[in-house]
């Protein structure tokens, strides 16, 4: 601590060498990729994208009209645009469901259960696997006739759901598909996260006569929570942003509209309907709210996360 | 404080990183697609020697796996005829086509010559992004306007208001006909005689030998129809989802559209003579058809090939019945066209290779050969294609429908489609048996009368430049 404000004094004070200034420059080379890649591919397309939704832009033509709100205006009377939101906060259903499988997971690979490291391969595999292929073969397993899944279904109930007719049924399938895809990612993380728990806390409640289940709750969960933030942070963005999965089950956005997210509206409107300009309010109205919600998250984190004192 | 800018920073940083990581995703499908089936023409050894020279045509388009190999063909033989020519042939996924295109020419980098989708057409011609080729069309060297069905050098005029009049943008890549298909065998067995073109069915005809050709039980279940193609039943019944003069109204209201959408649904709910909703999202009427268990389905003719290959049975093919009310049959047909660029630096090599594309004898010879489609120049599909020996045996059908019977979808003619994929997106509430197709077209008349309002006031938007 001492050494660096020693140090930026010494940057402050009465001008800088040539080698502090020729370091500082190196330093600035360094980082210069990310920063540009930054500005580049985040910044720019930000700032376009915000100007444009105040334009008429149609993508096909170079001129755009300034309109304006109009285009926000437009967008809190757009019953598609609520139904999408309806649709897109659904798709947040799968978080819990494969952050407690991935963590049950973890904790039984953990434990060194026989052949945990091709149940690890095994899991991780839909992960890496093309979506396109997926939801193929899902299609093939939630076929409401001569589907896996309906037959299995039919010993129980008589009239097992069409999966991929009805908009209800088929934003479960989804939500099941999303589940399954990411217990084995998730897993990942949490099996490091297990990893870096130091061994003698276990010992140390051990000696103090906890038994596995108090080890559990007052060391390995609460010593996860940062690993846990993360994710669920991460898996809100993703979660709010689902499109491939609506694309190849819902081409059109299911019957009713009961289905289409609001990327895949974002995108519909953008280069199907060439309203790039009305997408492009869509999608900072959507980026606002995605950015509340985080920070939000971040808020509540303080109150749960251990970071450790 | 610190702290709380600290964690916005990272709040931004987590939210930007997401969003962006969703856009690096979507590019790099884009830029895997190209690279993997490319062909990359430019880079052949043999060609590279002459490149400086050469005017450079670029060229993008989409297509399954045997279109792309006889486009490569295609554009080698181009290349040969005219030597100082070099082209650059860049293959999309379809579904992703037409982001890629116009991300291209948003960012002022629009490929030279593309494929041109016919329910798009107009939008990239009022927006100024296509070449009139009306002159070139008419001093050509390559193909004689006069030799190609009608409709379709008409079906890519746009006049700044109106598609099927006005200047030409682009040519026909191929034509597709969308007409009965029918089980030979089954209606051998079930003693059902087909119609023919100068004695055609009317829609009762149709449902009477439905009937005779729906038998079996459970997994041996035959049904005589697939579903019955909309289109053609509310414009034979002299009815239109929108007023055909100014493209303005809409009128499903009218008795004779609801009259042809129940006709439709009921062949399913009171006739019991095609597959239930169930049934056809389980296997569909294509598929149901292809196994020998539907005896008739309306599909296009870029399904030849695949009956070739997979229907054990005899089939053929027959015009769409006669609505009873008006003594006439109506249905679409299709197309895919090819436009040049606005902004090509080379627009006369440019259309020679759309022309080429279009209209080579031996193209279009490999593409009814291989069952892709059917010939555009009509002295080829009177003649040779006449005694080519695959089926269906009743070709002149296809011409019938193409020379008398066939027209352009509305959806296609209005600027964009939302207000038709709002009709359809829960028209199987009348398939269901949930509402009638009076409570339907009712319930949703305004809706869609809003959505057609907004594409025309886009229309008019585009137009002004």
């Amino acid at each position: 601590m001492d050494c660096i404000s020693a140090r930026s004094k010494n940057i402050k004070g009465k001008g800088q060498s040539k080698l502090k200034r020729r370091e500082s420059l190196a330093g600035l080379l360094f980082v210069s990729p990310t920063i540009i890649y930054f500005i580049v591919f985040f910044l720019l397309p930000l700032a376009v994208c915000i100007y444009a939704s105040f334009t008429n832009w149609n993508i096909l033509s170079p001129n755009r009209v300034f309109v304006g709100t109009l285009n926000y205006e437009r967008l809190f009377v757009d019953p598609k645009f609520w139904k999408a939101l309806k649709n897109t906060l659904f798709m947040l259903i799968p978080i819990p469901i494969y952050i407690t499988f991935a963590l049950l997971f973890a904790y039984a690979c953990h434990k060194n259960i026989l052949g945990q490291k091709v149940f690890r391969a095994i899991y991780y595999l839909p992960y890496i696997s093309s979506i396109v292929a997926l939801t193929l073969i899902w299609m093939w397993l939630f076929n409401s006739k001569y589907g896996l899944v309906n037959n299995f279904l039919s010993l129980f109930v008589d009239n097992p759901p069409s999966w991929l007719s009805d908009p209800f049924w088929t934003k479960w399938m989804i939500v099941i598909m999303i589940s399954w895809k990411l217990i084995g990612f998730t897993s990942i993380y949490y099996i490091a996260a297990l990893k870096s728990i130091p061994k003698s806390y276990y010992e140390a409640a051990q000696i103090d006569g906890a038994g596995p289940r108090q080890q559990f709750f007052k060391i390995t969960l609460p010593l996860l929570t940062p690993t846990t933030f993360y994710l669920l942070v991460i898996g809100m963005i993703g979660s709010l942003q689902t499109f491939v999965e609506v694309q190849m089950f819902a081409p059109d956005g299911g019957r009713g509209y009961g289905v289409g997210t609001i990327v895949f509206y974002i995108w519909q409107k953008a280069f199907s309907s060439s309203q790039m300009g009305y997408a492009c309010a869509i999608a900072t109205v959507f980026g606002l709210f995605i950015l509340v919600i985080t920070v939000i998250q971040f808020t509540l984190s303080r109150k749960w996360v251990f970071e450790g004192n | 404080m610190k702290k709380k800018i600290l964690i916005v920073i990272m709040c931004l940083t987590f939210t930007l990183s997401a969003l962006g990581l969703a856009g690096c995703k979507q590019a790099a499908k884009l830029s895997t697609s190209d690279d993997s089936i490319e062909p990359k023409v430019t880079e052949e050894p043999a060609e590279t020697t002459e490149t400086e020279e050469k005017t450079k045509v670029t060229f993008m388009g989409w297509g399954t796996d045997a279109e792309i190999t006889t486009f490569k063909e295609m554009i080698a033989q181009y290349e040969t005829k005219y030597p100082d020519i070099d082209v650059e042939y860049i293959v999309v996924a379809d579904n992703e086509f037409d982001t890629k295109l116009q991300t291209m020419i948003g960012a002022g980098q629009c490929p030279d010559a593309f494929y041109s989708h016919i329910d798009r057409m107009m939008k990239y011609a009022a927006t100024g992004n296509l070449y009139d080729l009306t002159d070139y069309v008419e001093n050509n060297e390559i193909f004689d306007p006069d030799n190609v069905w009608e409709c379709l050098i008409n079906l890519y005029r746009f006049d700044g208001n109106m598609q099927g009049s006005g200047s030409i943008y682009a040519l026909p890549k191929d034509v597709s006909v969308f007409p009965v298909f029918y089980n030979v065998d089954l209606f051998k067995a079930a003693g059902v005689t087909p119609p023919t073109i100068d004695n055609p069915w009317d829609w009762n005809d149709y449902l009477e030998a439905a009937k005779k050709l729906t038998t079996g039980e459970g997994e041996n279940k035959i049904y005589g129809t697939g579903a019955y193609s909309l289109e053609s039943a509310v414009w034979s019944n002299g009815a239109e989802w929108v007023d055909q003069e100014t493209l303005t109204k809409v009128k499903i209201d009218d008795p004779a559209f609801i009259q042809a959408l129940q006709w439709c649904a009921d062949l399913r709910l009171v006739h019991g003579v095609a597959p239930s909703a169930s049934e056809t999202e389980s296997l569909s009427d294509y598929d149901r058809f292809k196994q020998g268990k539907l005896a008739m389905v309306g599909a296009g003719t870029w399904s030849l090939a695949d009956f070739w290959a997979n229907c054990d049975f005899e089939w053929d093919v027959m015009n769409w019945p006669v609505s009873p009310n008006t003594g006439k049959s109506e249905i679409w047909f299709g197309s895919a066209g090819l436009s040049v660029s606005s902004t090509t630096a080379n627009p006369e090599a440019a259309c020679n290779l759309i022309a080429y594309l279009s209209f080579n004898e031996d193209a279009q010879r490999t593409a009814y050969t291989m069952g892709q489609a059917i010939p555009m120049l009509k002295d080829m599909a009177y003649g040779e294609y006449m005694n080519f020996e695959k089926p269906p045996a009743s070709k002149e059908v296809l011409f019938d429908i193409l020379e008398n019977h066939a027209r352009l979808a509305t959806q296609s003619r209005t600027f964009n489609q939302e207000w038709f994929n709002e009709f359809n997106s829960n028209i199987d509430a009348v398939f269901n048996g949930e509402m009638t197709a009076q409570q339907y077209c009712e319930s949703i008349k305004d809706t869609i009368q809003q959505l057609l309002d907004d594409s025309n006031a886009q229309k008019a938007e585009y137009s002004k430049k």
